[in-house]
Order: structure tokens, then C-alpha cells, then sequence
């Protein structure tokens, strides 16, 4: 009856569950449910979300498009200022194009996000503080745009967390946030 | 002379020669499973090759930790992205795999006391895995430009050699031919009888089973469309559309791991310590969850991809509502209850935790399972828990402490397990003494705790200083700029010195294993009564008696549910907190966070 290796007899299937197992379950139900619950109402009550939307993008449509944003922007020695509330990146072997970027605090930005080749892996933190840090992926093909509002001034770092070819290592970026 | 007339040419070492009857069929002492040479014979293949191929990758554990521990700084970038590719497929495919396909045959045709059918097919399947896996090192070893090592993932459009897609696809192939004789015999039992439930162990193999020829094919498509691409027979290939195949089988092969691993527990901790299955309905019903739902959790690899809706990730990710989780949750329950059930009903238990107390803990074979179970639940179940959460992942997506997660779940769990397993067939069925029972005693101890430490600093590393992954630098030195993250080189020292004693714990296992199958002392058929649960007097392991033991769970009148499961209860609740408050700490952390996403 209560073996692993024998088949069970008799009517198993309507066995009693001891008492706390049958909590225990109920337990996971509802743990579940509280899973579920909140990650689907972060979406719409929280701050840090990995949503946007998506459009299709040649590669080289993308380059023309970065182009066009460096001349729009203007080149200071930090970095560059875009022209608007648009920032471009694009994820080449191995380099941030587009980056140094200059932006300020409490102004929301559309990131676009798109790999020139192969994916890339979009990690940014503060340098003051590693733990603070989001990784979002970046393919060929795709153009993303997330909305990003900076609170804290200071030097944020981009690495590639996505293996890109040997070299991956190198992939750095800056991203500088002034007090707005 | 009669020892050599039932061994075959080949067979120098006397592996395949134990006694059968006329039938081919022998009696086992420990389980009282009636089994077929033909069942024993495959599971002694697969599983000794899974273990020359832990032997491979357990070689490239030390280059790879010798370089990512950057202060020792091994090898160069190009022949680190080389031997982290050799590690992954050897320990994450070849060891894991060829260990379930044995397992397979255990929880099929051998727990049913059947023949193994189409052995042709159990060769020509295990022959074309060889093959593949072969294929695949010798692909990885001559990598050259303009191809990369694959590493686990060879994500298109980062050309990999075509070797490699080739190999893949002819290593992925061969496991579904070595998985149809286990078909065939679960169709002949239900053919032979109709009505008939099968055990709860073959049930879970099936379910595995399933899984499995679900994920394989998956491999198929990913593999076959990555090899057309690369031979350029298709121009173009979405990096999205890989990235969704590749997952179907780089994560289901993980879940093949988590039931294969489950199923493994139900078996060895009733066997070895004497756990009863407390519900039928529940433990099954929590496989069916499984069969489900579990292939959904290869969405939690695309989480922060573009060009995916919101709803899709949510849905998938939760498994549906996280039907999956729960079915674990129902395990994490079931089968410490159907130890402590089983404990007490036969006297072996006295007060919360005098059950497990009180359990065969010198055994590896129960001591390992139960090491697995709990590394597994607390490190690499929860920390799956949360970066399957969309927003949690943002913090985890290919960090280090994804590593450290896929290290918990995989090694802890599968690895370790899966160690048991090897253990329990060199007893079993190779029937072969431990060169050393105080080192077998001591070695998942030593191995999982050195793990576990490594796999908990790969966590810390990724998380709080966002140490990515695959790379060979960057704690303290990323080339051309001054920045570093050398903040975690502390908790590196960690890491790299517990990782160097678990490497040592995996080399005393292979050394335990191939010295105990070349030097150990052969056990007689009836032997081995010291394995089964609470029948260790020395009396008892000359004779058949101690199946006694397990019979004693068959009385009706006295059901196991009945009995106390108060110590498993406490223990889960404990299991809970530790999820809750490590919940609540990573959303802590992603809260802090500037504002992020539409």
C-alpha cells in the first residue's frame, strides 16, 4: 500500500490525507497565489518593471537612426547630451555606441535598446553602490524601449552580462547622471 | 568456472557477470525486486559512462574556478570561454544525462521486474549519445575563428562551429532512442495489466519520461535550425526565436533533472530509510502538476527579453499560476513525512525529531538524498522561485548568482542525488563493497557543505555587486577602464576555496566509485542487508531477513497516514520563512531601485 516500488492496492485514491498535510497544502495554495498576485499587480502599481515596447529593426536602420541622434545631440566632455527624452544605445562587439550619455535626475528617458550583431546583455549600476544594478537583454533585430527615470546623480556603469565573443570582458559604458 | 561461463568476452573486469537464473532473472536482497540482466546490464552502461564524463568536467571545475577566482587568474579569455563550454556540456548534459537514462530504466522495466525491450535500441541509442557527446568536445576543443565557444547556449546569431550544432543534435536524438525501451516496457506492463496502477516510482519515471521527449525535441528544432543557419543553407535567424527553442531544451533538461531527482528520492529514502508514501493521490497529483506546467519554466529565460508581452511572461513564468512550484511544495512535504510516517510506525521515532534523528545518516545513500532534498529546497528551489519573478529577475538575469542558483538546483540537487544513485548501484548491482565505508560515509557531507558555501557565494557576488557571468574578468580588472566591481574579491577568496574543496569532494566520489568497482570486495547476492532501513545488525545482512522491515508497512490496518508527521511539518514551516523573508529582501532590493520600465 504505502510502498514506492509496489503498485498501490485497493481504492488509493480515496485514502484519507493526514491533517497536516492537507494544511500544508492549503498552505501552498495560498503562497502561490500571493506569488502570482504580486508580481502581477507590481506591474501596475510598481516602479521597475522590464517593459516596453518592441519594434522590429535592421541593424543598419538602427546605426542610421543612432547616427542621427549623436548629430541632433550635443557633444560635451562628459559625454553626450541627447536632444531630448530619447536615448540610444546600440550593443556592438564589443562597445556601447552611444555611450558616455549625460542625463538628469527626475526627467524619464525612452532607453532604445538594439544589438548591432550578436546579443548583448545591458547591465547597469551606480559605481557607489554594486548592489543596485538591472540587467536587461539585448538582441539584433529588435528595437526596445524602456523608460528609465534616474532619482540619484552619479556615474552608472554598463557592462555586457551576455557572452558576446571572446572580448566580452572589455564591453564597458558610462552612463552620467546630473542633478537635474 | 562458472563464474566465467556467464561473463562476457569483453567484460575484463567482471562488471557484467553477477548470477541470474534460467530466466536471466536474480533477486535483489535490498529491494526484493526481481531483475531482468538484460535492465541491470544497461544501467550499469549508462551509469559508469556518466561518470567518466563527471570525471571530464570535474577536470574542467578546476580551470574554470581557477579563473574566475581572479586572484589565481588561470587561463586567458579565449581558453576560459573554451573550458567553460567543456564543463557545462560534460556535467550539465553528458553526466546528468547518462544518469537518467539509467535511472530511467530503474524506475521502468526494473521496479516493474520486467525485461529491458529493444535492447538494440538501448545500444544504438547510448552509441549515438557517445557519438554526439564526442562530437561535441572535439567541436568546442577546435574552436577557431570566426566561430566562439559555444558555451551552454551557442545563441545565435554568435557563431558556434556547425560541428557543434551537429553534435548537439545527434547527442539529443540518441536520448530519445535510449528512452524508447522505457516506453516500451511501460506500454507491455499496462498491456499485461489493464486495470493496473503502476508504482509511484515508475509513474514519476513516466512523467520524467514525457518531459523529457517534450524538451528533446525542442533540442531539435533549436539545434537543427542553429546548424542550417550556421551552413548557411538559411540566411537568416531570429535571435528571439532561438532563444525561445534553445530554452524548450536548455531548461526542460533541468526539469528532467528536478522529476528524474524526485523520483530518485521517493526511491532511495523508502529503500534505504524506510519512507512510506503518505498519499498516493497527493504525491501522484503533484507529478501530473508537473507534466502540466514545469516545461512553462523555460519562460523564466526570457524574462527581460524584448519583443515578448507582459501577459505571455507572466503566464508562463508562474507556471500558470505557479502550478509547478506548488507541486514541489506538495513533495518538500511528502517525502520527509513518508520518512517520518514510516520511521514511526516502526518504532523508530520519538519526539519531534527523533525520526530523523535517528536515521541512517552513515549511509551516503540515505545521507545524500536527504542532503539534496534540503540544499535543493532551501538554495536552489527558492532562489528559482524568485528570479522566475519578472521584476526580480532584472537583479538576476545573467549575474553570477544565476550560476549560483543553477549550481543549487543542478549539483546540489541532481548531482548529489544522483551520486546516491551511483553509490546505490555499485552496492546493488555491481554488488562491490566501498573501498572505504568511512570516506563513502563522509563524502556527501563534505561535498554538498563545499558546495553549497560556493554556490551561496556565487549568489552573494551576483546580487550585490552585480558580477555578471561568463567572464573571465572583471572583479578586479575590466580591460580598459579603471572601473571594477574588486568590491567582491573578499567573498571571491570564499568562493574559491570552498569551490577547490568540493572539486575535492566530486574527486573523492569518482575515486570512491572506480576504486570500489576495480578493488572492492565482491558482496554476495543475498548480501547487503546492512543497506535496508534499520536492518544493520550483522546478523541480518547474511540473510534475506530484513525485507521483513519494509513488509511490515503493508499492514491495512495500520495506515501510514495515520501517524504523526508533526517534525516535517515543522520543518516546512521552516522552509516557508526562509522563502518569505528571502522574498521580501530581494523585492526589498529591486525596490531601491530608480524607476524602471513602461
Amino acid at each position: 500500500m504505502t510502498s514506492p516500488i509496489k503498485p498501490p492496492e485497493g481504492n488509493w485514491w480515496d485514502q484519507p490525507i493526514n491533517r497536516r498535510e492537507s494544511i500544508w497544502l492549503g498552505i501552498g495554495v495560498g503562497w502561490s497565489v500571493i506569488l502570482f498576485g504580486w508580481m502581477s499587480a507590481f506591474t501596475r502599481i510598481g516602479d521597475q518593471n522590464p517593459i516596453g515596447e518592441t519594434y522590429r529593426v535592421e541593424a543598419e536602420d538602427y546605426r542610421d537612426k543612432l547616427q542621427a541622434y549623436v548629430d541632433e545631440g550635443t557633444d560635451t566632455e562628459e559625454g553626450l547630451v541627447p536632444p531630448g527624452d530619447d536615448v540610444y544605445i546600440g550593443a556592438g562587439q564589443f562597445y556601447w555606441d552611444g555611450l558616455p550619455v549625460v542625463l538628469e535626475t527626475g526627467q524619464e528617458y525612452d532607453f532604445h535598446l538594439a544589438a548591432y550583431d550578436v546579443q548583448h546583455g545591458f547591465s547597469v549600476r551606480p559605481e557607489h553602490t554594486l548592489s543596485k544594478q538591472i540587467n536587461l537583454q539585448v538582441l539584433p533585430g529588435y528595437e526596445w524601449i524602456v523608460p528609465m527615470e534616474f532619482d540619484e546623480p552619479g556615474t552608472y556603469r554598463v557592462l555586457c552580462n551576455e557572452f558576446c565573443g571572446d572580448g566580452h570582458e572589455a564591453m564597458h559604458g558610462r552612463i552620467i547622471v546630473q542633478e537635474g | 568456472m562458472a563464474e566465467t561461463q556467464h561473463r562476457h568476452r569483453l567484460d575484463v573486469l567482471g562488471l557484467f557477470d553477477n548470477e541470474y537464473d534460467s530466466e536471466g532473472y536474480r533477486t535483489c536482497s535490498v529491494t526484493g525486486l526481481e531483475i531482468h540482466k538484460s535492465v541491470e546490464n544497461h544501467v550499469k552502461l549508462f551509469g559508469l559512462t556518466a561518470v567518466l564524463f563527471m570525471v571530464v568536467g570535474g577536470f574542467f571545475a578546476i580551470t574554470v574556478v581557477g579563473t574566475r577566482w581572479e586572484a589565481i587568474g588561470l587561463l586567458s579569455s579565449s581558453d576560459y570561454y573554451i573550458h567553460l563550454s567543456m564543463h557545462a556540456w560534460s556535467m550539465l548534459l553528458f553526466w546528468i544525462v547518462f544518469m537518467e537514462v539509467a535511472i530511467l530504466y530503474v524506475g521502468g522495466p526494473m521496479v516493474l521486474g520486467r525485461k529491458l525491450p529493444l535492447t538494440v535500441l538501448a545500444k544504438v541509442g547510448y552509441a549515438v549519445m557517445l557519438v554526439g557527446a564526442l562530437t561535441i568536445y572535439y567541436a568546442i576543443w577546435t574552436t577557431s575563428a570566426p566561430d566562439q565557444a559555444p558555451l551552454l547556449t551557442a545563441y545565435v546569431p554568435l557563431p558556434s562551429s556547425p560541428v557543434f550544432y551537429a553534435g548537439a543534435l545527434v547527442f539529443v536524438l540518441g536520448v530519445v532512442v535510449a528512452a524508447l525501451p522505457f516506453f516500451v516496457s511501460i506500454w507491455q506492463e499496462k498491456r499485461a495489466n489493464p486495470g493496473g496502477t503502476l508504482p509511484l516510482v515508475t509513474f514519476g519515471a513516466f512523467i520524467t519520461g514525457i518531459i523529457a521527449v517534450e524538451a528533446l525535441l525542442g533540442g531539435v528544432v533549436a539545434f537543427s535550425s542553429g546548424l542550417l543557419w550556421r551552413l548557411e543553407i538559411v540566411t537568416s535567424l531570429d535571435a528571439g526565436w532561438y532563444r525561445m527553442w534553445f530554452w524548450i531544451v536548455g531548461h526542460g533538461t533541468q526539469q528532467i533533472n528536478l522529476v528524474a531527482m524526485i523520483v530518485v528520492w521517493y526511491f532511495l529514502t523508502h529503500v534505504v530509510g524506510g519512507a512510506e508514501v503518505v498519499s498516493e493521490k497527493v504525491s501522484r497529483t503533484a507529478f501530473i502538476l508537473y507534466l502540466l506546467f514545469i516545461n512553462m519554466g523555460a519562460a523564466h529565460h526570457l524574462l527581460v527579453d524584448p519583443g515578448i508581452s507582459t501577459g505571455w511572461r507572466l503566464w508562463n513564468t508562474s507556471y500558470a499560476f505557479y502550478g509547478a512550484t506548488f507541486a514541489s511544495l506538495i513533495h518538500a512535504f511528502a517525502i520527509p513525512a513518508g520518512i517520518e510516517a514510516g520511521r514511526r510506525k516502526r518504532g523508530k521515532g520519538g519526539g519531534l525529531f527523533g525520526w530523523l534523528t535517528s536515521a541512517p545518516w552513515k549511509n551516503p545513500m540515505f545521507a545524500a538524498p536527504v542532503i539534496a532534498i534540503i540544499l535543493f529546497g532551501f538554495l536552489g528551489g527558492i532562489t528559482g522561485v524568485l528570479m522566475g519573478q519578472l521584476q526580480l529577475n532584472m537583479a538576476w538575469h545573467n549575474t553570477f548568482a544565476t550560476v549560483g542558483h543553477f549550481h543549487s538546483t543542478v549539483v546540489l540537487g541532481t548531482t548529489i542525488t544522483f551520486m546516491a544513485v551511483v553509490y546505490f548501484v555499485i552496492r546493488t548491482m555491481f554488488l562491490r563493497e566501498f573501498v572505504s565505508n568511512r570516506l563513502a560515509s563522509l563524502q556527501p557531507f563534505l561535498y554538498g557543505g563545499a558546495m553549497g558555501v560556493t554556490a551561496l557565494m556565487m549568489m552573494y557576488v551576483g546580487i550585490l555587486y552585480g558580477v555578471p557571468r561568463r567572464t573571465p574578468e572583471v572583479v578586479s580588472n575590466i580591460p580598459g577602464t579603471d572601473f571594477s566591481l574588486s568590491a567582491a574579491e573578499p567573498l571571491f577568496v570564499v568562493f574559491g576555496l570552498f569551490a577547490f574543496v568540493a572539486i575535492a569532494g566530486g574527486a573523492l566520489f569518482v575515486a570512491l566509485a572506480v576504486g570500489s568497482l576495480l578493488f572492492g570486495k565482491r558482496i554476495d547476492p543475498a548480501g547487503n542487508g546492512d543497506l535496508v532501513s534499520d536492518g544493520g545488525s550483522a546478523v541480518a545482512s547474511q540473510t534475506m531477513a530484513p525485507r521483513d522491515d519494509l513488509e511490515l508497512a503493508d499492514d491495512p490496518n495500520d495506515p501510514v497516514h495515520a501517524y504523526e508527521m508533526r517534525g516535517t511539518f515543522v520543518l516546512c514551516l521552516l522552509f516557508l520563512a526562509a522563502f518569505v523573508i528571502t522574498y521580501v529582501l530581494n523585492w526589498y532590493l529591486i525596490t531601491q531601485l530608480w524607476s524602471i520600465g513602461a
